[in-house]
């Protein structure tokens, strides 16, 4: 349903972390959704009309709102295709994106860095620990069941290595067929669809369909539910599952062995993962078949969505400093299942591992 | 003008189309101190100034009509400030929700008992200034039962406090003056912000008994036989601790509900009392907890083709009115088809209690209505249509319940009102009280 259907009741200010950060009223959903039932009163003037445009990217696009409004306003839509009007008619005011979307048209990857280095950063880091780990990197004529798609925070960043060497080791221990599309991975499209350029992420899909659909993958998985949304949603792939990494682990457990727990944990569940994939019960699922315990954070957003980092970094990192004071978590480590949602915990100091880093722990040294 | 200044013109009501080129300054202050420089900013400029909490509520009073005028929101002023447990108050600022206050005094075994369906976002100065009540106003009573005093600030800066006594303040002629008059908390619920800018509250909180409860759901024929039940349960006084009634409701946002019906909950021991009066299913924690549920949202539920808008906040049936529920509520349907509005839903608090602008209490059923937005009405149309039904009301004795949220229409609210701006001044809210009121509603629709 269109924004003309919110009944402006205000139930989504109190779950909205951009509200929450900012206390004023035109950063929440309502404000939003208000300015657009009301902006033919207002279009005439210029400022305010820009000032509109660049609020539409002063939000993680966590999807809480949609997932409160009891009118049922398709929220999340709304503002996807409220940003591709902003930018489509009003190119000068994003600029700063211009350089983001020249690196995805040229190199297929958010950093701007070289296509073929995709592959290069963490194998140089971990094929000494895994060996043969260069065989697993996909090339032409190679075929598996299962695909695996790093997306851009994992193949360039050194922060996510830890992620990755239990990814691997858990897939090498378990000796799962696999692949990892390195080279030829392209970005998945997640941040030219979150600026509502469905064109520019349909050719990066294109060609990552084609080397999956090469591969004759059976399956298609990915640690990142941004990458995820768009392999499972948007890719059109045909007779390929696309998986996170969660759903692949918890299928092959009937139970593990115990993890040994000598610390406080906590569970940030990525709002991508919960809220727009709905994948709520695997992730826990596997945490509990290795019997830890932990506490459960708010449904809420880290921050590090919707390309705010990008846009707004000053709101996004307000957004997990308020969560990390609220929530207790300084002494815990967080436990969580998203490469963007990492990146934003690590900005804080803080503690935090992926599930596949607990799973690889216990398989290595559980008790039974 | 900036897009603060706009965007503090969205809330509930159907009057959300402002001329926002009055909107000289929005506030959103945490302390009384940022409270009072932003009355003084207003004053300065001869702004009026308009106090704005959740927007939930549905009178357009939180619009500030078309004055030029300062907003100031209560949106950050939601803290807590102390528990007495013993003396069973707590003190808050104005723009904390009952759900907030409630989630923190649970665990002390403590509750405050004012549950309008949308406590999640309604501040609880929000909820005084039309003196809202819930689900369980019956036994528990409006917001002003439950409201000890109110700390406010006053155009020229002056502060007050107002119990169900009268005025404290160090300004002695003033309090004087106030207290001559009568001024208490009675004259602040229902105010719509037209006295000053609320400050503090210290609201009643009481201990969660823990008793057995029963929830039921009954079906009727049709709403006479529901409204006569009603003021049956009225008449004989029986506690029932949780009381909503959907009348009609539209096929596309009812679900599998068949009303009339009238969901309850009471004290198990209540039971062979309440059969005597209606006979109702027994329903079972689940199944109470979804029909809560549903209730909570049909106000916000849209048809699958057009939209909802609510014209009227609701509608006060009691004693002949109620008897005669259905009678009533096809003449209001009646002028609503007139009108070219087509009823949507119609649910509310059964049995409820609500006061006139008398401050006398009156018992019955509070009916909130939706309808469905008609293509192309323009806004004064839809204006006049309120302004007939508020007639309609008058003639079937129907308490039209914005008598009491809209001092305007209610001519011994109006009447105190004016009285006390006589002393403190008129410069909050002016609008409300002005002759053009209606013709600036109407341009707001």
């Amino acid at each position: 349903m269109s924004y003309d259907k919110c009944v402006r009741c205000g139930s989504c200010l109190q779950f909205c972390p951009m509200f929450d950060a900012t206390g004023e009223e035109q950063f929440s959903p309502r404000g939003k959704a208000y300015l657009l039932q009301v902006m033919d009163q207002i279009e005439d003037d210029e400022e305010l009309a820009k000032e509109f445009r660049r609020l539409l990217f002063e939000c993680s696009l966590c999807g809480r709102c949609e997932e409160t409004c009891s009118s049922g306003v398709d929220l999340l839509r709304v503002w996807h295709e409220q940003r591709a009007k902003a930018i489509e008619t009003h190119p000068e005011e994003f600029a700063y994106l211009e350089p983001l979307k020249d690196a995805l048209a040229n190199v297929k990857n958010i950093y701007g860095l070289a296509a073929e280095d995709r592959a290069i950063y963490w194998l140089d880091e971990l094929e000494d620990e895994i060996p043969g780990l260069a065989d697993r990197v996909y090339e032409k004529g190679k075929t598996t069941e299962n695909i695996i798609f790093l997306g851009c925070l994992m193949s360039f960043r050194g922060s996510q290595i830890p992620v990755l060497r239990s990814l691997f080791q858990t897939l090498e221990k378990l000796e799962i067929d696999y692949l990892v599309m390195g080279a030829e991975e392209n970005c998945c499209g997640h941040p030219l669809y979150l600026m509502g350029n469905e064109k520019g992420a349909q050719e990066l899909r294109e060609h990552n369909k084609k080397v999956i659909t090469a591969a004759e993958a059976k399956r298609v998985i990915s640690c990142c539910p941004g990458c995820l949304i768009q392999l499972r949603e948007h890719h059109n792939l045909e007779g390929v599952e696309a998986l996170h990494h969660t759903q692949f682990f918890d299928r092959l457990f009937e139970k593990t062995k115990k993890y040994d727990q000598k610390e406080k944990f906590s569970y940030h569940d990525p709002c991508e993962l919960h809220r727009i994939l709905e994948i709520k019960t695997e992730p826990r699922s596997l945490i509990r078949k290795m019997g830890i315990e932990f506490k459960e954070m708010d449904l809420s957003c880290c921050g590090g969505g919707g390309l705010l980092r990008m846009t707004d970094p000053n709101l996004s990192d307000k957004i997990i400093q308020l969560r990390v004071a609220r929530e207790g978590v300084k002494d815990t480590t967080v436990i969580t299942a998203c490469p963007s949602c990492r990146e934003q915990l690590l900005g804080q100091d803080l503690k935090t591992k992926d599930i596949v880093e607990l799973l690889s722990e216990t398989l290595d040294g559980g008790a039974d | 003008m900036k897009i603060r200044d706009v965007v503090i013109g969205a809330n509930a009501s159907m009057y959300y189309k402002l001329n926002f080129k009055n909107i000289k300054g929005v506030y959103y202050p945490k302390t009384e101190q940022d409270v009072l420089a932003a009355i003084a900013h207003a004053k300065q400029n001869g702004f009026t100034v308009t106090p704005k909490g959740g927007g939930s509520g549905l009178s357009g009073a939180c619009t500030g009509g078309n004055d030029q005028r300062v907003m100031i929101s209560t949106l950050q002023m939601k803290e807590i400030l102390t528990v007495s447990k013993d003396q069973g108050y707590i003190d808050v600022q104005p723009g904390i929700t009952p759900d907030k206050i409630n989630e923190f005094i649970a665990p002390m075994g403590l509750k405050f008992f004012v549950a309008p369906s949308s406590r999640d976002v309604a501040t609880v100065a929000g909820i005084l200034s039309t003196d809202g009540g819930g689900n369980d106003t019956w036994i528990n009573g409006t917001m002003r039962d439950n409201t000890i005093r109110v700390k406010m600030v006053l155009y020229d800066g002056r502060l007050l406090t107002v119990d169900s006594k009268g005025v404290r303040r160090n300004d002695l002629e003033l309090e004087e003056q106030l207290n001559k008059i009568g001024m208490t908390i009675h004259d602040v619920a229902s105010s719509h912000g037209t006295l000053g800018f609320i400050t503090e509250l210290r609201l009643l909180i009481r201990p969660t008994v823990k008793e057995a409860l029963m929830g039921g759901l009954a079906e009727f024929p049709e709403c006479n036989v529901l409204g006569q039940a009603l003021h049956e349960m009225i008449r004989k006084n029986i506690k029932i601790n949780y009381g909503e009634v959907i009348t009609e409701a539209h096929v596309d946002v009812r679900e599998d509900l068949r009303p009339p019906l009238h969901v309850v909950e009471f004290p198990v021991e209540l039971e062979s009392e309440m059969r005597e009066i209606i006979d109702f299913r027994r329903l079972d924690s689940k199944e109470l907890a979804r029909m809560k549920d549903v209730r909570v949202k049909l106000p916000k539920r849209n048809p699958k083709v057009g939209i909802q808008v609510a014209l009227f906040e609701g509608y006060g049936f009691y004693d002949e009115s109620l008897i005669k529920l259905q009678d009533s509520i096809d003449s209001v349907n009646t002028l609503l088809i007139e009108h070219g509005m087509t009823p949507f839903a119609k649910y509310g608090h059964g049995p409820s209690k609500w006061y006139t602008g008398d401050n006398s209490a009156t018992y019955g059923l509070i009916l909130h209505s939706r309808e469905i937005k008609p293509e192309g009405k323009r806004g004064q149309e839809m204006f006049d249509t309120v302004l007939a039904i508020v007639e309609k009301c008058n003639e079937l004795k129907v308490t039209p319940k914005p008598e009491h949220k809209w001092p305007f229409s209610d001519e011994v609210k109006r009447k105190k009102l004016e009285e006390i701006r006589t002393v403190i001044g008129r410069s909050f809210n002016p609008f409300l009280l002005s002759p053009e009121c209606n013709d600036i509603l109407g341009s707001m629709v």
